[in-house]
Protein backbone atom coordinates (compact mmCIF):
# COMPACT_ATOMS: atom_id res chain seq x y z
CA UNK A 1 0.00 0.00 0.00
CA UNK A 2 1.31 3.43 -0.93
CA UNK A 3 1.79 6.18 1.61
CA UNK A 4 -1.46 7.96 2.45
CA UNK A 5 -2.09 11.30 0.73
CA UNK A 6 -4.21 12.61 3.57
CA UNK A 7 -3.50 11.70 7.14
CA UNK A 8 -5.54 13.22 9.96
CA UNK A 9 -4.50 12.53 13.55
CA UNK A 10 -6.78 13.50 16.39
CA UNK A 11 -7.78 16.54 14.42
CA UNK A 12 -9.70 19.15 16.40
CA UNK A 13 -10.68 22.79 16.13
CA UNK A 14 -12.56 25.08 18.50
CA UNK A 15 -14.79 27.92 17.45
CA UNK A 16 -16.29 30.69 19.51
CA UNK A 17 -19.98 30.27 19.92
CA UNK A 18 -20.81 33.61 18.37
CA UNK A 19 -18.90 33.61 15.19
CA UNK A 20 -17.32 37.03 15.30
CA UNK A 21 -15.17 38.07 18.20
CA UNK A 22 -16.34 41.65 18.14
CA UNK A 23 -13.43 42.90 20.14
CA UNK A 24 -12.97 46.61 20.11
CA UNK A 25 -10.30 48.76 21.70
CA UNK A 26 -12.86 51.30 22.86
CA UNK A 27 -14.65 48.62 24.78
CA UNK A 28 -11.43 47.22 26.23
CA UNK A 29 -10.44 50.61 27.52
CA UNK A 30 -13.84 51.59 28.94
CA UNK A 31 -14.90 48.33 30.50
CA UNK A 32 -11.52 46.71 30.98
CA UNK A 33 -12.61 43.67 29.06
CA UNK A 34 -14.61 42.61 26.09
CA UNK A 35 -18.16 41.42 25.84
CA UNK A 36 -17.23 38.72 23.44
CA UNK A 37 -18.45 35.34 24.47
CA UNK A 38 -15.50 33.13 25.25
CA UNK A 39 -17.55 29.97 25.22
CA UNK A 40 -16.26 27.62 22.56
CA UNK A 41 -17.51 24.50 20.89
CA UNK A 42 -15.59 21.83 19.08
CA UNK A 43 -16.38 21.98 15.40
CA UNK A 44 -14.16 18.93 14.99
CA UNK A 45 -13.09 16.64 17.77
CA UNK A 46 -10.51 13.85 17.62
CA UNK A 47 -10.99 13.05 13.98
CA UNK A 48 -8.49 10.51 12.66
CA UNK A 49 -8.40 8.83 9.27
CA UNK A 50 -6.11 8.24 6.32
CA UNK A 51 -6.82 8.45 2.64
CA UNK A 52 -4.81 6.50 0.04
CA UNK A 53 -3.97 7.92 -3.37
CA UNK A 54 -6.76 7.45 -5.88
CA UNK A 55 -9.44 6.93 -3.26
CA UNK A 56 -12.84 8.57 -3.64
CA UNK A 57 -14.22 9.57 -0.28
CA UNK A 58 -17.66 10.98 0.44
CA UNK A 59 -18.15 13.06 3.56
CA UNK A 60 -21.57 12.62 5.09
CA UNK A 61 -23.27 14.38 7.97
CA UNK A 62 -26.06 16.73 8.95
CA UNK A 63 -25.84 20.51 8.87
CA UNK A 64 -23.17 21.83 11.20
CA UNK A 65 -21.49 18.49 11.67
CA UNK A 66 -18.12 19.86 10.59
CA UNK A 67 -17.93 18.68 6.98
CA UNK A 68 -16.92 21.99 5.47
CA UNK A 69 -14.58 22.71 8.35
CA UNK A 70 -12.81 19.41 7.73
CA UNK A 71 -12.53 20.17 4.03
CA UNK A 72 -11.06 23.60 4.75
CA UNK A 73 -8.48 22.08 7.06
CA UNK A 74 -7.44 19.60 4.41
CA UNK A 75 -7.20 22.50 1.97
CA UNK A 76 -4.98 24.29 4.49
CA UNK A 77 -7.15 27.40 4.79
CA UNK A 78 -7.98 26.64 8.43
CA UNK A 79 -5.37 25.55 10.96
CA UNK A 80 -6.10 22.88 13.58
CA UNK A 81 -6.12 23.71 17.29
CA UNK A 82 -5.44 20.07 18.21
CA UNK A 83 -3.85 17.20 16.37
CA UNK A 84 -2.65 17.49 12.81
CA UNK A 85 -3.56 16.86 9.23
CA UNK A 86 -0.85 16.01 6.73
CA UNK A 87 -1.51 16.34 3.06
CA UNK A 88 0.99 15.09 0.50
CA UNK A 89 0.74 16.86 -2.80
CA UNK A 90 -1.28 19.88 -3.81
CA UNK A 91 -4.98 20.36 -3.37
CA UNK A 92 -7.46 21.69 -5.93
CA UNK A 93 -10.19 23.12 -3.73
CA UNK A 94 -13.62 23.33 -5.34
CA UNK A 95 -14.77 25.11 -2.21
CA UNK A 96 -15.20 28.78 -2.84
CA UNK A 97 -15.02 28.47 -6.57
CA UNK A 98 -15.01 32.14 -7.38
CA UNK A 99 -12.95 33.12 -4.33
CA UNK A 100 -9.89 34.04 -6.35
CA UNK A 101 -11.77 36.06 -8.94
CA UNK A 102 -11.73 39.84 -8.94
CA UNK A 103 -14.92 41.55 -10.09
CA UNK A 104 -13.18 44.46 -11.79
CA UNK A 105 -10.83 42.42 -13.94
CA UNK A 106 -11.94 40.72 -17.13
CA UNK A 107 -12.64 37.00 -17.29
CA UNK A 108 -9.44 36.49 -19.27
CA UNK A 109 -7.30 38.25 -16.67
CA UNK A 110 -9.06 36.34 -13.92
CA UNK A 111 -8.28 32.98 -15.48
CA UNK A 112 -4.59 33.86 -15.54
CA UNK A 113 -4.66 35.30 -12.05
CA UNK A 114 -6.47 32.42 -10.38
CA UNK A 115 -4.45 29.73 -12.11
CA UNK A 116 -1.34 31.73 -11.22
CA UNK A 117 -2.39 31.73 -7.58
CA UNK A 118 -2.65 27.97 -7.75
CA UNK A 119 0.84 27.71 -9.15
CA UNK A 120 0.47 27.49 -12.93
CA UNK A 121 2.92 29.45 -15.06
CA UNK A 122 1.72 31.79 -17.77
CA UNK A 123 2.78 29.31 -20.44
CA UNK A 124 0.82 26.52 -18.79
CA UNK A 125 -2.28 28.71 -18.70
CA UNK A 126 -1.78 29.68 -22.35
CA UNK A 127 -1.82 26.00 -23.19
CA UNK A 128 -5.00 25.30 -21.26
CA UNK A 129 -6.84 28.53 -21.88
CA UNK A 130 -8.89 27.23 -24.80
CA UNK A 131 -10.01 24.12 -23.01
CA UNK A 132 -10.94 26.12 -19.91
CA UNK A 133 -13.13 28.46 -21.92
CA UNK A 134 -14.57 25.56 -23.93
CA UNK A 135 -15.64 23.94 -20.73
CA UNK A 136 -17.11 27.13 -19.28
CA UNK A 137 -19.34 27.42 -22.33
CA UNK A 138 -20.12 29.77 -25.20
CA UNK A 139 -21.70 32.46 -22.98
CA UNK A 140 -18.41 32.84 -21.14
CA UNK A 141 -16.45 32.85 -24.38
CA UNK A 142 -18.57 35.69 -25.71
CA UNK A 143 -17.88 37.75 -22.60
CA UNK A 144 -14.17 37.04 -22.18
CA UNK A 145 -13.15 40.67 -21.98
CA UNK A 146 -15.98 42.05 -19.88
CA UNK A 147 -15.48 42.53 -16.16
CA UNK A 148 -16.13 39.39 -14.17
CA UNK A 149 -18.77 41.04 -11.98
CA UNK A 150 -21.07 41.41 -14.99
CA UNK A 151 -21.23 37.62 -15.28
CA UNK A 152 -24.34 35.80 -14.11
CA UNK A 153 -23.70 33.70 -11.04
CA UNK A 154 -24.01 30.55 -13.15
CA UNK A 155 -21.34 31.78 -15.55
CA UNK A 156 -19.08 32.73 -12.65
CA UNK A 157 -19.31 29.28 -11.11
CA UNK A 158 -18.79 27.61 -14.48
CA UNK A 159 -15.61 29.53 -15.10
CA UNK A 160 -14.46 28.82 -11.56
CA UNK A 161 -15.08 25.11 -11.93
CA UNK A 162 -13.33 25.06 -15.30
CA UNK A 163 -10.22 26.74 -13.91
CA UNK A 164 -9.87 24.73 -10.72
CA UNK A 165 -10.44 21.39 -12.43
CA UNK A 166 -7.67 22.05 -14.95
CA UNK A 167 -5.09 22.34 -12.19
CA UNK A 168 -2.69 19.43 -11.91
CA UNK A 169 -3.19 18.94 -8.19
CA UNK A 170 -3.49 15.27 -7.20
CA UNK A 171 -6.19 15.88 -4.57
CA UNK A 172 -9.58 17.36 -5.42
CA UNK A 173 -11.88 18.68 -2.72
CA UNK A 174 -15.50 19.25 -3.68
CA UNK A 175 -17.96 21.06 -1.42
CA UNK A 176 -21.54 21.00 -2.64
CA UNK A 177 -20.61 22.87 -5.80
CA UNK A 178 -22.43 20.36 -7.93
CA UNK A 179 -25.72 21.83 -6.79
CA UNK A 180 -25.17 24.88 -8.96
CA UNK A 181 -25.31 25.30 -12.68
CA UNK A 182 -28.00 24.05 -15.00
CA UNK A 183 -28.65 20.43 -15.82
CA UNK A 184 -26.46 20.33 -18.89
CA UNK A 185 -23.52 21.88 -17.07
CA UNK A 186 -23.96 19.55 -14.13
CA UNK A 187 -23.63 16.58 -16.46
CA UNK A 188 -20.43 18.12 -17.83
CA UNK A 189 -19.10 18.50 -14.29
CA UNK A 190 -19.90 14.88 -13.53
CA UNK A 191 -18.06 13.73 -16.62
CA UNK A 192 -15.08 15.90 -15.77
CA UNK A 193 -14.98 14.55 -12.22
CA UNK A 194 -15.22 10.97 -13.44
CA UNK A 195 -12.34 11.51 -15.82
CA UNK A 196 -10.31 13.07 -13.00
CA UNK A 197 -11.05 10.04 -10.83
CA UNK A 198 -10.08 7.58 -13.51
CA UNK A 199 -6.94 9.64 -14.02
CA UNK A 200 -5.88 8.56 -10.54
CA UNK A 201 -6.75 11.68 -8.58
CA UNK A 202 -7.91 11.51 -5.00
CA UNK A 203 -11.41 12.86 -4.51
CA UNK A 204 -12.93 14.21 -1.33
CA UNK A 205 -16.57 15.03 -1.76
CA UNK A 206 -19.09 16.73 0.51
CA UNK A 207 -22.68 16.37 -0.55
CA UNK A 208 -26.18 15.91 0.70
CA UNK A 209 -27.16 14.17 -2.48
CA UNK A 210 -27.09 10.42 -2.05
CA UNK A 211 -26.98 9.82 -5.77
CA UNK A 212 -23.90 12.03 -6.13
CA UNK A 213 -22.24 10.26 -3.25
CA UNK A 214 -23.03 6.82 -4.65
CA UNK A 215 -21.88 7.85 -8.09
CA UNK A 216 -18.46 9.13 -7.08
CA UNK A 217 -17.49 7.84 -3.68
CA UNK A 218 -16.52 4.31 -2.75
CA UNK A 219 -15.81 5.08 0.85
CA UNK A 220 -17.85 7.15 3.27
CA UNK A 221 -16.83 9.18 6.30
CA UNK A 222 -19.69 10.08 8.61
CA UNK A 223 -19.36 13.11 10.87
CA UNK A 224 -21.73 13.79 13.71
CA UNK A 225 -21.25 16.97 15.74
CA UNK A 226 -17.59 17.10 14.90
CA UNK A 227 -16.86 13.48 15.66
CA UNK A 228 -16.12 10.77 13.17
CA UNK A 229 -18.77 8.12 13.84
CA UNK A 230 -18.59 6.08 10.66
CA UNK A 231 -15.90 5.10 8.19
CA UNK A 232 -16.44 2.39 5.63
CA UNK A 233 -18.09 1.43 2.40
CA UNK A 234 -20.27 4.27 1.13
CA UNK A 235 -23.42 2.11 1.11
CA UNK A 236 -22.97 1.07 4.73
CA UNK A 237 -22.22 4.58 5.90
CA UNK A 238 -25.22 6.01 4.04
CA UNK A 239 -27.37 3.36 5.65
CA UNK A 240 -26.00 4.30 9.07
CA UNK A 241 -26.61 7.99 8.38
CA UNK A 242 -30.16 7.41 7.21
CA UNK A 243 -30.91 5.23 10.21
CA UNK A 244 -29.64 7.98 12.52
CA UNK A 245 -31.57 10.64 10.67
CA UNK A 246 -34.77 8.65 10.85
CA UNK A 247 -34.23 7.96 14.54
CA UNK A 248 -33.88 11.72 15.00
CA UNK A 249 -30.38 11.92 16.42
CA UNK B 1 15.34 30.30 13.14
CA UNK B 2 11.92 31.76 12.88
CA UNK B 3 12.47 34.18 10.00
CA UNK B 4 14.10 31.55 7.82
CA UNK B 5 11.00 29.36 7.58
CA UNK B 6 8.79 32.28 6.56
CA UNK B 7 11.37 33.46 4.05
CA UNK B 8 11.55 30.02 2.48
CA UNK B 9 7.78 29.82 2.25
CA UNK B 10 7.63 33.16 0.49
CA UNK B 11 10.52 32.41 -1.83
CA UNK B 12 8.83 29.21 -2.93
CA UNK B 13 5.81 31.28 -3.92
CA UNK B 14 7.67 34.20 -5.41
CA UNK B 15 6.01 33.81 -8.77
CA UNK B 16 2.58 34.13 -7.17
CA UNK B 17 3.85 37.10 -5.21
CA UNK B 18 4.93 38.72 -8.47
CA UNK B 19 1.52 38.01 -10.01
CA UNK B 20 -0.24 39.69 -7.10
CA UNK B 21 2.04 42.72 -7.14
CA UNK B 22 1.53 43.12 -10.87
CA UNK B 23 -2.21 42.94 -10.35
CA UNK B 24 -2.02 45.61 -7.65
CA UNK B 25 -0.08 47.91 -9.90
CA UNK B 26 -2.41 47.28 -12.82
CA UNK B 27 -5.43 48.14 -10.69
CA UNK B 28 -3.61 51.17 -9.32
CA UNK B 29 -2.41 52.60 -12.60
CA UNK B 30 -5.20 51.19 -14.72
CA UNK B 31 -2.99 51.53 -17.78
CA UNK B 32 -3.43 55.30 -17.81
CA UNK B 33 -1.07 58.16 -17.02
CA UNK B 34 -3.71 59.62 -14.66
CA UNK B 35 -3.04 56.73 -12.29
CA UNK B 36 0.62 57.65 -12.17
CA UNK B 37 -0.26 61.28 -11.59
CA UNK B 38 -2.14 60.35 -8.42
CA UNK B 39 0.97 58.76 -6.94
CA UNK B 40 3.03 61.89 -7.28
CA UNK B 41 0.42 64.61 -6.96
CA UNK B 42 -0.14 64.13 -3.26
CA UNK B 43 3.50 64.46 -2.17
CA UNK B 44 3.98 67.34 -4.60
CA UNK B 45 1.00 69.24 -3.20
CA UNK B 46 2.21 68.62 0.34
CA UNK B 47 5.71 69.77 -0.59
CA UNK B 48 4.25 73.00 -2.00
CA UNK B 49 2.24 73.61 1.18
CA UNK B 50 5.14 73.04 3.55
CA UNK B 51 7.45 75.06 1.38
CA UNK B 52 5.10 78.05 1.53
CA UNK B 53 4.39 77.69 5.24
CA UNK B 54 7.94 77.20 6.41
CA UNK B 55 10.01 79.33 4.09
CA UNK B 56 7.59 82.14 3.26
CA UNK B 57 5.46 82.43 6.39
CA UNK B 58 7.61 81.18 9.29
CA UNK B 59 10.81 82.18 7.51
CA UNK B 60 12.35 79.16 9.22
CA UNK B 61 14.96 78.47 6.58
CA UNK B 62 17.06 76.33 8.85
CA UNK B 63 14.49 73.58 9.63
CA UNK B 64 15.72 71.42 6.77
CA UNK B 65 18.71 71.20 4.52
CA UNK B 66 18.96 73.41 1.47
CA UNK B 67 17.34 73.31 -1.04
CA UNK B 68 14.36 72.79 1.21
CA UNK B 69 12.00 71.60 -1.54
CA UNK B 70 14.35 68.74 -2.34
CA UNK B 71 14.61 67.95 1.36
CA UNK B 72 10.81 67.88 1.63
CA UNK B 73 10.23 65.74 -1.43
CA UNK B 74 12.61 63.00 -0.31
CA UNK B 75 10.85 62.85 3.04
CA UNK B 76 7.32 63.07 1.69
CA UNK B 77 7.77 60.41 -0.97
CA UNK B 78 9.23 57.99 1.56
CA UNK B 79 6.47 58.82 4.00
CA UNK B 80 3.87 58.14 1.36
CA UNK B 81 5.24 54.62 1.05
CA UNK B 82 5.23 54.32 4.83
CA UNK B 83 1.69 55.53 5.44
CA UNK B 84 0.16 53.85 2.39
CA UNK B 85 1.78 50.62 3.39
CA UNK B 86 0.56 50.82 6.99
CA UNK B 87 -2.99 51.65 5.99
CA UNK B 88 -3.17 48.86 3.46
CA UNK B 89 -1.28 46.15 5.31
CA UNK B 90 -3.55 46.65 8.30
CA UNK B 91 -6.47 45.76 6.02
CA UNK B 92 -4.53 43.21 3.98
CA UNK B 93 -6.11 40.08 5.43
CA UNK B 94 -9.63 41.49 5.61
CA UNK B 95 -9.57 42.90 2.10
CA UNK B 96 -8.47 39.61 0.56
CA UNK B 97 -10.51 37.34 2.79
CA UNK B 98 -12.11 35.57 -0.16
CA UNK B 99 -8.76 34.76 -1.68
CA UNK B 100 -7.32 33.71 1.65
CA UNK B 101 -10.25 31.38 2.23
CA UNK B 102 -9.79 29.69 -1.10
CA UNK B 103 -6.03 29.38 -1.58
CA UNK B 104 -3.46 27.77 0.65
CA UNK B 105 -0.59 30.22 0.38
CA UNK B 106 1.71 31.34 3.17
CA UNK B 107 -0.45 34.01 4.79
CA UNK B 108 2.52 36.38 5.22
CA UNK B 109 2.38 36.79 1.47
CA UNK B 110 -0.69 39.03 1.69
CA UNK B 111 1.23 41.51 3.81
CA UNK B 112 4.53 41.39 1.93
CA UNK B 113 2.74 41.84 -1.36
CA UNK B 114 1.27 45.19 -0.25
CA UNK B 115 4.65 46.42 0.99
CA UNK B 116 6.30 45.48 -2.31
CA UNK B 117 3.58 47.11 -4.42
CA UNK B 118 3.93 50.32 -2.41
CA UNK B 119 7.70 50.13 -2.70
CA UNK B 120 7.44 49.95 -6.47
CA UNK B 121 5.15 52.98 -6.41
CA UNK B 122 7.82 54.76 -4.38
CA UNK B 123 10.52 53.80 -6.85
CA UNK B 124 8.31 54.86 -9.74
CA UNK B 125 7.93 58.27 -8.14
CA UNK B 126 11.70 58.74 -8.09
CA UNK B 127 11.74 60.53 -11.49
CA UNK B 128 10.03 63.45 -9.75
CA UNK B 129 12.91 63.58 -7.33
CA UNK B 130 15.36 63.34 -10.22
CA UNK B 131 13.56 66.21 -11.95
CA UNK B 132 13.91 68.50 -8.95
CA UNK B 133 17.51 67.45 -8.45
CA UNK B 134 18.40 68.34 -12.03
CA UNK B 135 16.63 71.68 -11.65
CA UNK B 136 18.61 72.53 -8.53
CA UNK B 137 21.84 71.19 -10.03
CA UNK B 138 21.43 73.58 -12.94
CA UNK B 139 20.66 76.40 -10.50
CA UNK B 140 23.82 75.37 -8.67
CA UNK B 141 22.11 74.74 -5.31
CA UNK B 142 22.26 70.97 -5.16
CA UNK B 143 25.26 68.81 -4.32
CA UNK B 144 25.01 65.20 -5.33
CA UNK B 145 27.58 62.89 -3.82
CA UNK B 146 28.59 59.24 -3.74
CA UNK B 147 26.38 58.58 -0.73
CA UNK B 148 23.52 58.22 -3.23
CA UNK B 149 24.53 54.56 -3.06
CA UNK B 150 22.91 54.47 0.38
CA UNK B 151 19.43 54.85 -1.15
CA UNK B 152 19.05 51.07 -1.76
CA UNK B 153 20.11 50.43 1.84
CA UNK B 154 17.34 52.76 2.95
CA UNK B 155 14.86 50.98 0.69
CA UNK B 156 15.83 47.66 2.18
CA UNK B 157 15.54 48.87 5.78
CA UNK B 158 12.18 50.50 5.15
CA UNK B 159 10.96 47.30 3.51
CA UNK B 160 12.00 45.30 6.58
CA UNK B 161 10.35 47.81 8.90
CA UNK B 162 7.08 47.99 6.96
CA UNK B 163 6.85 44.22 6.65
CA UNK B 164 7.32 43.91 10.40
CA UNK B 165 4.66 46.50 11.21
CA UNK B 166 2.32 44.99 8.64
CA UNK B 167 2.68 41.51 10.14
CA UNK B 168 1.65 42.96 13.50
CA UNK B 169 -1.22 45.09 12.22
CA UNK B 170 -2.86 42.76 9.72
CA UNK B 171 -3.97 40.05 12.18
CA UNK B 172 -4.82 42.54 14.91
CA UNK B 173 -7.11 44.52 12.61
CA UNK B 174 -8.93 41.31 11.79
CA UNK B 175 -9.53 40.51 15.45
CA UNK B 176 -10.01 43.98 16.92
CA UNK B 177 -12.48 45.94 14.87
CA UNK B 178 -11.41 49.52 15.52
CA UNK B 179 -7.68 49.15 14.88
CA UNK B 180 -7.99 51.04 11.60
CA UNK B 181 -9.00 54.23 13.42
CA UNK B 182 -6.06 53.95 15.77
CA UNK B 183 -3.71 53.42 12.84
CA UNK B 184 -4.99 56.62 11.27
CA UNK B 185 -4.33 58.68 14.40
CA UNK B 186 -0.92 57.12 14.98
CA UNK B 187 0.04 57.85 11.38
CA UNK B 188 -0.85 61.51 11.79
CA UNK B 189 1.26 61.71 14.93
CA UNK B 190 4.01 59.72 13.27
CA UNK B 191 4.19 62.23 10.44
CA UNK B 192 5.15 65.01 12.82
CA UNK B 193 7.43 62.90 14.98
CA UNK B 194 9.46 61.88 11.92
CA UNK B 195 12.02 64.28 10.45
CA UNK B 196 10.11 64.81 7.19
CA UNK B 197 9.43 68.53 7.20
CA UNK B 198 12.32 69.30 9.53
CA UNK B 199 15.74 67.82 10.12
CA UNK B 200 16.89 66.24 13.38
CA UNK B 201 19.34 69.14 13.76
CA UNK B 202 16.42 71.59 14.01
CA UNK B 203 14.92 69.85 17.05
CA UNK B 204 15.91 70.92 20.56
CA UNK B 205 18.72 68.82 22.00
CA UNK B 206 16.39 67.04 24.42
CA UNK B 207 14.19 65.77 21.59
CA UNK B 208 17.02 64.84 19.27
CA UNK B 209 17.85 61.69 21.19
CA UNK B 210 14.19 60.68 21.21
CA UNK B 211 13.87 61.17 17.46
CA UNK B 212 16.71 58.74 16.90
CA UNK B 213 14.52 55.96 18.24
CA UNK B 214 12.08 56.52 15.42
CA UNK B 215 13.30 53.97 12.87
CA UNK B 216 12.23 56.24 10.01
CA UNK B 217 14.77 58.85 11.15
CA UNK B 218 17.71 56.72 10.12
CA UNK B 219 16.01 55.56 6.94
CA UNK B 220 15.36 59.15 5.82
CA UNK B 221 18.96 59.92 6.73
CA UNK B 222 20.07 57.24 4.25
CA UNK B 223 17.84 58.58 1.49
CA UNK B 224 19.00 62.15 1.99
CA UNK B 225 22.70 61.51 2.43
CA UNK B 226 23.43 61.60 -1.29
CA UNK B 227 21.58 64.85 -1.90
CA UNK B 228 22.96 66.97 0.91
CA UNK B 229 26.52 67.53 2.12
CA UNK B 230 25.75 67.22 5.85
CA UNK B 231 27.48 64.65 8.07
CA UNK B 232 25.76 61.30 8.14
CA UNK B 233 24.17 60.56 11.51
CA UNK B 234 25.52 57.03 11.94
CA UNK B 235 23.83 56.52 15.27
CA UNK B 236 20.39 57.02 13.77
CA UNK B 237 21.16 54.60 10.94
CA UNK B 238 22.37 51.86 13.25
CA UNK B 239 19.44 52.34 15.62
CA UNK B 240 16.97 52.23 12.79
CA UNK B 241 18.48 49.01 11.42
CA UNK B 242 18.31 47.38 14.84
CA UNK B 243 14.75 48.54 15.50
CA UNK B 244 13.53 47.59 12.01
CA UNK B 245 14.83 44.06 12.32
CA UNK B 246 13.51 43.85 15.87
CA UNK B 247 10.05 44.81 14.65
CA UNK B 248 10.27 42.26 11.85
CA UNK B 249 11.01 39.50 14.35
CA UNK B 250 8.19 40.63 16.65
CA UNK B 251 5.85 40.88 13.67
CA UNK B 252 6.68 37.35 12.54
CA UNK B 253 6.01 36.03 16.04
CA UNK B 254 2.73 37.93 16.41
CA UNK B 255 1.57 36.80 13.00
CA UNK B 256 2.38 33.17 13.71
CA UNK B 257 0.63 33.34 17.06
CA UNK B 258 -2.58 34.89 15.69
CA UNK B 259 -2.75 33.14 12.33
CA UNK B 260 -5.15 30.36 13.26
CA UNK B 261 -7.56 32.75 15.05
CA UNK B 262 -7.52 35.04 12.05
CA UNK B 263 -8.38 32.20 9.69
CA UNK B 264 -11.41 31.37 11.81
CA UNK B 265 -12.63 34.96 11.72
CA UNK B 266 -12.35 35.86 8.07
Amino acid sequence: MAAPVIQADNLGIDFFRNRRRKMSLREMIYTGGTSHNKETFKALDQVSFTVQPGEAVGLIGGNGSGKSTLLKMIAGVLLPDHGSVRVRGGVAPLIELTGGFIGELSARENVYLTSGLHGLTKEQVDERFESIIDFAGPQVRAALDTPFRHFSSGMQVRLGFAVITTLDEPIVLVDEVLAVGDRAFREKCYTRMESMLSGGKTLFLVSHSESDLRRFAKRGLYLQQGRLVGDGDIEDVLEQYNADADAGT
Amino acid sequence: MILVRQMRGLLAKRRILATLVRRDLRVRYGGSPIGYLWTIIDPLAMAAIYFVVFTLIFKARSVGYQPYVLFLIVGLLAWQWFSGSLTETSRALLAESRLIRSTNLPRELWVVRVVIAKMIEFILSMPVLAGFTIFYLIKGDAHLNARLLLVPVGLFLQFVLLTGIGLILAPITTLVTDTARVVRIVLRMGFYSTPIIYGVHAAPASLREVLLFNPMTGILELYRAGFFPHDLNYKSVVLSAVISFGILVIGTLVFERLESSVLKEI
